[in-house]
């Protein structure tokens, strides 16, 4: 684990020393092959897309490809493993110059990979870890995202509360996120976690509600809702506004959307606080990364975007209603200077 | 002794359940956790009723999860991205089941194509159509459209009223919205299904068309209003699970179509009636909630539940199958 | 000459209903007995104890003076008698070619080869072909051949196996006359190669053609045998139809007023047109053989298929129902045959049975009103002496006789104008039979009455006339009074013949 962070940071580092190296040179000559980026094709294979994250996501991936003039084929397994592996053999057999693998389990995707890499195509991966060197690996913080989320609640609840978890296991980022929440509830005892509870079946929202209603129902006496994902807080929300504990009860949650904007700023929400990073800028270091590797760069194994906190009092004292306004008037969370060689098209200009 | 157990085994097993959950936890015995317990089971209950109305006339309907998150998108999309009020959101989504389980009995009835097959593509046709008006993504106030404008509507006041209004019964706001719909539509297609002359037409659909022909009856057109409620139903279940969310979700709702089936399939068991029946359905969805409730209060893990939804459902089908079978004989 | 088969006293009962009582029969190698019956009178049975799929509950069978008792199909392939059965299809694969459907037993049981060789197969096939001279495409699927050619694939895959006795059961049902001039060519060519073969039918044509032998099986007793050349057609029919002398006469009784005339109806495009009158307050039965056009009259009357040209009245209205629904609103009412399949909805009680044709007059604004409806079910139970515990009986607790009354009770519950039965007597036992016949005949005024009956008996016992049927026409007219039974009988065994020149 500190291994990793480490690697994160050298990472980091690395991005960064791309960029003053890269920073002489004009925007205009773009490094081979995006001098004709018309005949370069990249693929993005995703495991999941359902909820408004992943919609963002390849917002972004759009956008920084649409920058970069090349054609983006994407390929959606939802959620079916076999099949995501399946799409890269396609994406190899349609003769892609690179992929972005977004999610999925490195079980089934980590050969699926090495046949990429040995077919001579750029990889990056996006939340997904595939064990393999030559691939970068693209990542919200997870741990960066909890521990923002957590240490807002400790902020604003003090060191010791009744709280109540969701979390579904052998999902990568909600693992990583689990990590954060364990290491705080060994740093601050005063953190009873009553209930734990979580499902992915969909409409998630919509299933999680059903739970957390019977959650507090058991334990009314809970304080902090620890959601980190963002349907899993929608969920919440839903269930103790019906429950009529939205006033005892604060949900601190990782990722944003449009409509999460706008359950938070619902009077008397329970939602006080997210840590998110900006999906769409995710996807945008994600095809940059691909296009650094394709021009012959390296971005570094481990890329990483990192996180903003976002509370209900920042989006009410700005007066934010959606996605377009938070980047516009939280401009930490609309770019990150991640994978930016001084050739690379910012898509927000 | 085998005929009692067999009628009241499956309703004695439910008041055990409740004891039990009682006992078991605190907040399991209150007016707010027993509503809940509606609540929870309200969306998957309505498409269980519906998809009751089809297995009355031996068919099948694997379509209504789909129906279900397609009107949810239709609602969506007619309040945010169309503008209009919750009275056409309604009307657009009650218009579309009824549509689309039109199409599903035409298919079944005159195409000839088996019940289980016509459904099941309707079910991939609405799980690629509902993402084609906003390309894949899911419709909230203020999305952005394909073409990067940001989407003017939001969802009325009046429709979310479907998701969190509550009624006042001896305590106040105690009873959702949705609970009373479920209660309602229990009703009605428990009494048309019992009572009148078309629902015991369509059992005789069920049980022996050519005898219900040459009764008279239009076997083709009691197959295929059967398909028609059930579209309407799972819109009904849609409207109310957009409501809830505040938005319109891209799914694909086969959990709905799983525990909606399971629901109807307990309700076999209930009273013994070894048949698709409303009260059964009405029973088997509550048994569910009434377990995932419990065991969640409890703090038993998601994948556990899935479990004990699947092993109440064999046993279910063993009560019917095997024991009512055996003394009928 | 040495008896191939022998059968001895056999009998066969599924619990209190005795189908076949005392059965004994010959076979002989080179011979072909032809075995005749109607509906019901143990044929089906027969074969199913000859061809193992039945155990017997009495008496013995032998094979070349062998005992012989199979308990399983396979093992009366195994020892000598292979069956075609009536439904084609039941005989051959749809799905797979000619040459695996030719060697299809041989893919299983001991010693077959755990893979599937094609090369083996077509082989093998072709072996099997060449043994019956068939010359089909080898390669083709079945489902491309005709109806005679998958016939002519079954038999040939029985053929493999060298069989002592062959039964073949309505063989020609669904054959054109050329496609069952071929089998017919198999069948002699089996003979003379020494096979003992057993064929069911009821077509004289193809008694004609093929009969070195007839036996006539009646009620589960053998009534006749004929083997003395030239064969005598109508005493084997008038054996398998039955002329018991105990037959109650009935007191025949002239029709009022016309209900329902038909002129010139074809119910098949080359079948002749026919006419007939049926009155008020009589009982008209039309007799036939199986196949004769019966039941698509039946169904015609009633609005379930169409006739192919002709005119009905009904009451000196034009009469051309185009739905049972319609026919119904006319007051024409059909117990249909084979109440299993087409009548009784076994998840609903008595009283639900009795009530399903007439729910919306038992409905006040679309709501069942549950006691009419018991009430109603509860004066049938009583009009027709049904055994049962009471209206809300479920219809698998009844006897045969009991579920066929609660069908006659269904349609005699409300008034009608043309009340049709076809084969209202099938399973039935005899006491409910004459129950069901005396009330037909005492409530029988202020509607035409019309059976359909293959059995002559039950004609006699029943109607004041009996019309003929053959070949989809109506061949004969008589008064049930001192009638003339040989000329009935040469009328339903000879328009058979007629036809089939």
């Amino acid at each position: 684990m500190i291994t990793r962070r480490t690697l994160g940071k050298f990472g980091l580092a690395l991005a960064a020393g791309t960029v003053l190296f890269a920073g002489p040179a004009l925007a205009q000559d773009k490094p081979a092959p995006f001098d004709k980026p018309g005949d370069v094709k990249i693929a993005l294979v995703r495991y999941l897309s359902t909820g408004d994250f992943f919609q963002a996501y390849l917002a972004g991936v759009e956008a920084q490809a649409k920058a970069l003039g090349v054609q983006l084929q994407v390929f959606d397994s939802r959620q079916d493993a076999a099949l995501q592996a399946d799409m890269v053999d396609q994406a190899i057999a349609l003769g892609v110059k690179g992929i972005i693998i977004q999610h999925g389990l490195t079980e089934s995707m980590k050969e699926a990979a090495q046949r990429a890499v040995d077919a001579g195509i750029k990889v990056v991966a996006f939340d997904v870890n595939v064990e393999n060197d030559k691939i970068p690996q693209v990542e919200q913080s997870d741990r960066d995202l909890a521990r923002l989320a957590l240490e807002q609640a400790i902020k604003d609840n003090g060191e010791s509360w009744k709280a109540g978890y969701v979390y579904v296991a052998g999902i990568a980022p909600l693992d990583r996120r689990d990590e954060t929440w364990r290491e705080f509830k060994k740093k601050y005892p005063g953190i009873d976690e009553v209930a734990m509870f979580g499902t992915l079946d969909n409409p998630i929202a919509n299933s999680v509600a059903n739970q957390a209603r019977s959650v507090v129902s058991a334990h009314p006496d809970i304080q902090v809702m620890f959601a980190p994902y963002d349907e899993f807080a929608k969920g919440v929300k839903i269930a103790v506004d019906e429950a009529g504990l939205s006033s005892s009860i604060k949900i601190y949650s990782a990722d944003i959307s449009t409509a999460d904007i706008a359950a938070m700023r619902e009077p008397g929400s329970a939602w006080a606080a997210t840590a998110a990073t900006n999906p769409a800028v995710v996807g945008q270091v994600s095809v940059r990364a691909l296009a650094q590797l394709l021009a012959g760069e390296d971005p570094g194994h481990n890329v990483i975007v990192p996180p903003t906190l976002i509370t209900q009092k920042d989006l009410n004292d700005n007066d934010i209603k959606n996605m377009e306004e938070l980047s516009a008037k939280m401009p930490q969370f609309a770019h990150a200077d991640v994978a930016m060689p001084a050739w690379m098209p910012n898509p927000n200009k | 002794m085998a005929n009692i157990l067999i009628r009241y085994g499956f309703l004695a097993l439910l008041v055990a359940l409740v004891v039990f959950f009682s006992v078991a936890t605190s907040g399991f015995a209150s007016p707010q956790a027993a509503v809940f317990i509606f609540q929870s089971v309200a969306i998957t209950g309505i498409l269980a009723l519906g998809v009751t109305a089809t297995l009355v006339v031996g068919g099948f309907d694997l379509s209504i999860g789909s129906v279900a998150t397609s009107a949810m998108m239709a609602a969506a999309y007619a309040m945010i991205v169309l503008q209009q009020n919750a009275f056409v959101a309604v009307i657009f989504c009650l218009a579309i089941g009824a549509l689309v389980g039109l199409v599903n009995g035409l298919i079944i009835v005159y195409m000839r194509v088996p019940d289980l097959l016509a459904t099941l593509g309707m079910m991939f046709l609405l799980l690629g159509l509902q993402r084609i008006p906003t390309e894949g993504r899911s419709i909230a106030a203020g999305m952005t459209m394909p073409d990067g404008s940001t989407a003017q509507g939001t969802f009325s006041p009046a429709f979310m009223a479907i998701g969190r209004h509550r009624f006042d019964f001896f305590l106040p706001d105690l009873v959702p919205v949705s609970v009373v719909v479920l209660l309602i539509l229990a009703v009605l297609i428990w009494f048309f299904l019992e009572y009148t002359r078309f629902g015991r037409m369509m059992y005789a659909v069920g049980s022996n068309p050519r005898a219900a022909e040459l009764a008279g009856a239009p076997v083709k057109a009691y197959k295929i209003w059967a398909y028609i409620i059930s579209g309407v139903f799972a819109s009904i279940g849609g409207i109310l699970l957009a409501a809830r969310l505040g938005r319109g979700d891209i799914a694909s709702g086969n959990n709905l179509l799983l525990d909606a089936v399971a629901a109807a399939l307990i309700g076999y068991a209930v009273l013994g009636a070894s048949k698709p029946n409303a009260f059964g359905t009405a029973i088997g969805a509550l048994f569910v909630g009434v377990l995932l409730q419990g065991l969640t209060m409890m703090n038993v893990p998601y994948y556990t539940q899935d479990f004990v939804k699947g092993a109440v459902l064999v046993i279910a089908l063993i009560f019917t199958f095997s024991l009512s079978g055996r003394t009928a004989r | 000459m040495a008896t191939m088969f022998r059968i001895d006293g056999l009998g066969k009962s599924f619990g209190p209903n005795k189908v076949l009582d005392g059965v004994s029969l010959d076979l002989f190698p080179g011979q072909i007995t032809v075995l005749m019956g109607a509906n019901g009178a143990g044929k089906s049975t027969l074969v199913k104890i000859m061809s193992g799929v039945h155990a017997p509950s009495a008496g013995a069978m032998s094979l070349a003076d062998q005992p012989y008792a199979p308990s399983t199909p396979a093992e009366a392939i195994r020892a000598g008698v292979v069956t075609v059965h009536q439904n084609i299809n039941d005989g051959v694969v749809s799905s797979l070619d000619v040459a695996t459907n030719l060697t299809l037993d041989r893919l299983t049981g001991r010693g077959a080869h755990l893979f599937f060789n094609r090369r083996r197969n077509r082989r093998e096939a072709a072996e099997v072909a060449a043994g019956l001279g068939l010359d089909v495409d080898l390669k083709a699927d079945i489902a491309s051949l005709s109806l005679a050619d998958r016939q002519m694939v079954g038999i040939a895959r029985a053929m493999a196996h060298a069989p002592k006795v062959m039964i073949l059961d309505e063989p020609t049902s669904s054959l054109s006359s050329s496609e069952a001039e071929r089998l017919f060519a198999i069948i002699s060519r089996l003979r003379d190669e020494g096979v003992a073969i057993l064929y069911i039918s009821h077509r004289m044509s193809d008694i004609r053609r093929l009969a070195d032998r007839i036996v006539s099986l009646r009620d589960g007793r053998i009534t006749g045998t004929f083997e003395q050349k030239p064969l005598d057609y109508e005493g084997a029919v008038n054996a398998m139809l039955g002329r018991s002398a105990e037959a109650t006469a009935v007191s025949v009784r002239d029709g009022g007023k016309p209900i329902l005339t038909v002129s010139d109806v074809r119910l098949k495009p080359q079948a002749a047109p026919f006419s007939l009158k049926l009155h008020d307050g009589e009982v008209v039965a039309i007799t036939g053989l199986v196949g004769v056009g019966k039941t698509q009259f039946a169904e015609t009357l009633f609005g379930a298929r169409r006739a192919v040209s002709g005119e009905m009245t009904l009451d000196g209205q034009r009469f051309a129902p185009s739905s049972p629904a319609d026919a119904i609103r006319a007051g024409v009412f059909l117990v249909a045959k084979d109440r299993a399949e087409s009548g009784i909805v076994a998840d609903f009680n008595l009283a639900r049975n009795i009530s399903l044709p007439f729910l919306d007059r038992f409905s006040f604004l679309s709501v069942v009103r549950k006691r009419a409806e018991r009430e109603a079910a509860r004066r049938q139970i009583q009009n027709l002496a049904i055994v049962c515990r009471g209206e809300r009986d479920m219809m698998t607790t009844l006897s045969g006789g009991n579920q066929q009354k609660v069908m006659v009770g269904r349609w005699m519950s409300q008034p009608s104008r043309l009340f049709i039965l076809d084969e209202p007597f099938q399973g039935v036992d005899i006491a409910a039979r004459r129950d069901i016949a005396a009330k037909l005949r005492a409530n029988a005024q202020g509607r035409a009455t019309l059976v359909f009956l293959t059995e002559l008996d039950e004609a006699l016992e029943t109607a004041d006339r009996i019309l003929v049927m053959s070949e989809h026409t109506i061949v004969g007219e008589h008064r049930n009074e001192r009638l003339d039974i040989d000329r009935l009988l040469a009328e339903v065994a000879a328009g058979a013949m007629k036809g089939a020149a």
